[in-house]
């Protein structure tokens, strides 16, 4: 069943072997970027996205695959809350250290 | 310290093994997240909002200078060169990856430790005075009955799955350091009136979205009673306790529903049924552990020393970090030192690797290779000599340790917050940085005296806000951060809760609010009377005033 959405929704996961914060695209793959994200605008497109996200979820990619409120309103995609956008841009702190994930992920 | 017998290491590299079976099923898809969650949990790991954060025990806050340079390379190696010293005396790591977690744990097992029970519904790693076994003031070393506590707890099988989280802190001092009150038991070591030394018993404290300072249960239980008393509490707790509700479910809450008489009333029941078997540890157990903690053989030497005195003369700073910094010792001669991780401007309990290596040699060459870690979030080395104290300074100066602030306004104790938690509202992290930016000026920082700012990034209270001289609770405004100010608590032996000013604030405002707040104590303030002394005195009125305006 369709879950009722108010507005347009992105689908944010953590990515198993290090908990990076990801972003389900369009094509079915996960970006480390907010802005790759897809964006359902109702509650068939979420559907559908929804199911991309829980197979990755069961082939152990990612876990804990969440829904959450799109801000879309300056061209690129954002989360809308302060929590998921802070998982798109990382820390606020020690930014000497750029966006902090582990060293060997993205070889 | 104390030492791992063959019992203890056999079962934390049982646990080892075991953890790495378990990560390794589920990173094959045999173990689902539902399952999995559980058991990384008993191990410490969490997943945070961009990582998993692993959370390792430092047991009542001790460690050897050959732990902490351990602590230094699962850094280097494992994460990013830092780690983060929190309100429980451990340390938490915000970068391992899940696959490599068992390696991380096996590291540690290397030289004693472990990640176990610093998470889910079991009795929690037992806290103390930082300065225990060090301090002039205390009636004993609170550390051999925190080791006991820790052996009978461990995998204690009743108690594994409790209705919630069970916090146990101790002190030896009747100046409590250890916010006792604020625990779900604290005990005081106490001298009753024959000389004898034992505990006065506290019940019922807690943090979180219901504040409660701990209500005295007994005055004074002999120490050969301790473990059996726990035992009787734990388990009309177990029994009692609202599992219905996890809002509901600490002991605080029990406490409270059936009043203190009640449940002392219930616990010397069960207590009568139990106390006669075997759970207290003869004496001579108690020796062994004691003896583990015995005080290091520090000479007595004089308690002046010129190196100290004609540095102190030529150098503000270090007079700044004399005073505030180090503290009376028992052996003459000695002091314990406070090395702040509160650099202005800096995040408050962060240490890189390069500061643990250093922090390991100066524990090596002037304390015993002993360090502890503070609730507070510093770090301690307990037994130096006072003419080594000069030469301690000024390498610890080099490397960005040398602040002097231990227990001034910028010694802020601030959690994790949205920086790193999943659980969190707001950022903590940012206004401790801009707080100590905007109060840079260590002369004003001492005229203002000891001041406790205290940061949570939710209502969970991880920054002991409710604690704070001044508190800061972040809550979530509409998906937007904002910041509540509190006034007037204590996690000291005068424990109060801090009240809510009045409405929260952003980031820039409540920056403003603490200036305003500590610009009306310094026009208010009689003599040398504290801001905790000053505030109980005039009341929020004044405060709110400047704070809000008239209006
Ligand atoms: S107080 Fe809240 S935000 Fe801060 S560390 Fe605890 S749970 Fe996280």
């Amino acid at each position: 069943m369709a879950k009722k959405i108010t507005g347009p929704q992105l689908i944010l996961a953590n990515r198993l072997d290090d908990g990076r914060a990801v972003f389900l695209t369009a094509t079915g793959t996960w970006s480390n970027a907010a802005a790759d994200a897809a964006v359902a605008d109702n509650e068939a497109e979420l559907d559908t996205l929804m199911t991309v996200a829980q197979a990755a979820d069961l082939a152990n990619f990612v876990v804990s695959v969440t829904p959450v409120a799109a801000d879309t309103s300056n061209g690129v995609t954002a989360p809308a809350h302060i929590k998921f956008a802070m998982q798109a841009r990382g820390p606020s702190v020690r930014a000497d250290l750029g966006y902090q994930v582990s060293p060997n992920w993205e070889q | 310290m104390y030492a791992y017998d063959t019992y203890d290491h056999a079962m934390v590299n049982a646990r080892v093994a075991e953890f790495r079976d378990q990560v390794d099923r589920r990173m094959k898809g045999e173990l689902t997240e539902e399952e999995f969650r559980p058991l990384r949990l008993m191990n410490g790991l969490y997943l945070q909002l961009h990582a998993y954060m692993l959370r390792v025990a430092i047991p009542y806050g001790t460690l050897s200078a050959g732990q902490m340079r351990k602590l230094a390379h699962v850094a280097r190696k494992y994460d990013k060169g830092y780690g983060h010293f929190t309100t429980r005396q451990n340390i938490q790591y915000n970068w391992p990856k899940l696959s490599e977690t068992p390696d991380i744990l096996q590291e540690l097992s290397d030289v004693e430790m472990h990640a176990i029970q610093t998470s889910g519904n079991c009795i929690r790693n037992v806290t103390t005075d930082q300065f225990a076994g060090a301090a002039a003031d205390e009636v004993a070393d609170p550390r051999p009955y925190a080791e006991l506590i820790r052996q009978w707890s461990t995998f204690h099988p009743e108690f594994s799955f409790l209705p919630r989280k069970f916090k146990i802190a101790i002190t030896g001092a009747a100046e409590d350091r250890a916010a006792v009150k604020w625990h779900d038991i604290g005990l005081v070591l106490k001298q009753n009136e024959a000389g004898e030394v034992g505990f006065e018993v506290l019940a019922g404290g807690g943090m979180g979205r219901t504040p409660v300072i701990a209500k005295s249960m007994r005055e004074f239980l002999p120490i050969s009673d301790m473990l059996s008393y726990l035992e009787a509490m734990l388990r009309v707790y177990n029994e009692q306790g609202r599992r219905d509700n996890k809002y509901k479910a600490r002991i605080k809450i029990l406490v409270d529903a059936m009043g203190i008489d009640e449940y002392r009333r219930q616990v010397d029941a069960e207590w009568e049924k139990i106390r006669h078997v075997p759970i207290d540890v003869p004496e001579e157990e108690v020796a062994r552990i004691k003896a583990f903690f015995a005080p290091p053989p520090l000479p007595v030497l004089a308690d002046a020393a010129t190196e100290v005195d004609e540095l102190e003369n030529a150098n503000f700073v270090f007079k700044a970090w004399l005073a505030n910094n180090t503290g009376a010792h028992k052996v003459p001669g000695h002091a314990h030192v406070t090395i702040s991780l509160k650099p202005h401007g800096g995040i408050p309990g962060d240490a890189t690797d390069e500061q643990m290596d250093l922090v390991a040699d100066l524990a090596d060459a002037y304390s015993q290779s002993e360090i502890r870690v503070s609730h507070e979030q510093n770090l301690i080395l307990p037994h130096v000599a006072k003419s080594d104290l000069p030469a301690l300074w000024s390498k610890l100066d080099e490397a960005g340790l040398g602040t002097p602030n231990a227990g001034l306004l910028t010694d802020i104790i601030a959690c994790p917050g949205l920086d790193y938690c999943s659980l969190a509202n707001t950022r903590s992290i940012p206004i401790a940085q801009t707080i100590t930016e905007r109060f840079d000026d260590i002369k004003r920082l001492m005229d203002i005296g000891p001041l406790k700012i205290k940061i949570s990034g939710c209502i969970n209270s991880c920054g002991h806000h409710h604690a704070g001289h001044i508190g800061i609770l972040g809550v979530d405004r509409r998906g937007e951060e904002n910041y509540q100010l509190l006034l007037g608590g204590s996690g000291a032996e005068d424990a109060s809760k801090a009240a809510i000013l009045g409405p929260g604030f952003n980031e820039a405002g409540i920056v403003d609010a603490v200036e305003k707040v500590v610009a009306v104590y310094l026009g208010e303030r009689e003599d040398d009377e504290t801001f905790l002394s000053a505030y109980r005195r005039l009341g929020p009125d004044v405060f709110k005033e400047a704070v809000y305006g008239t209006d």
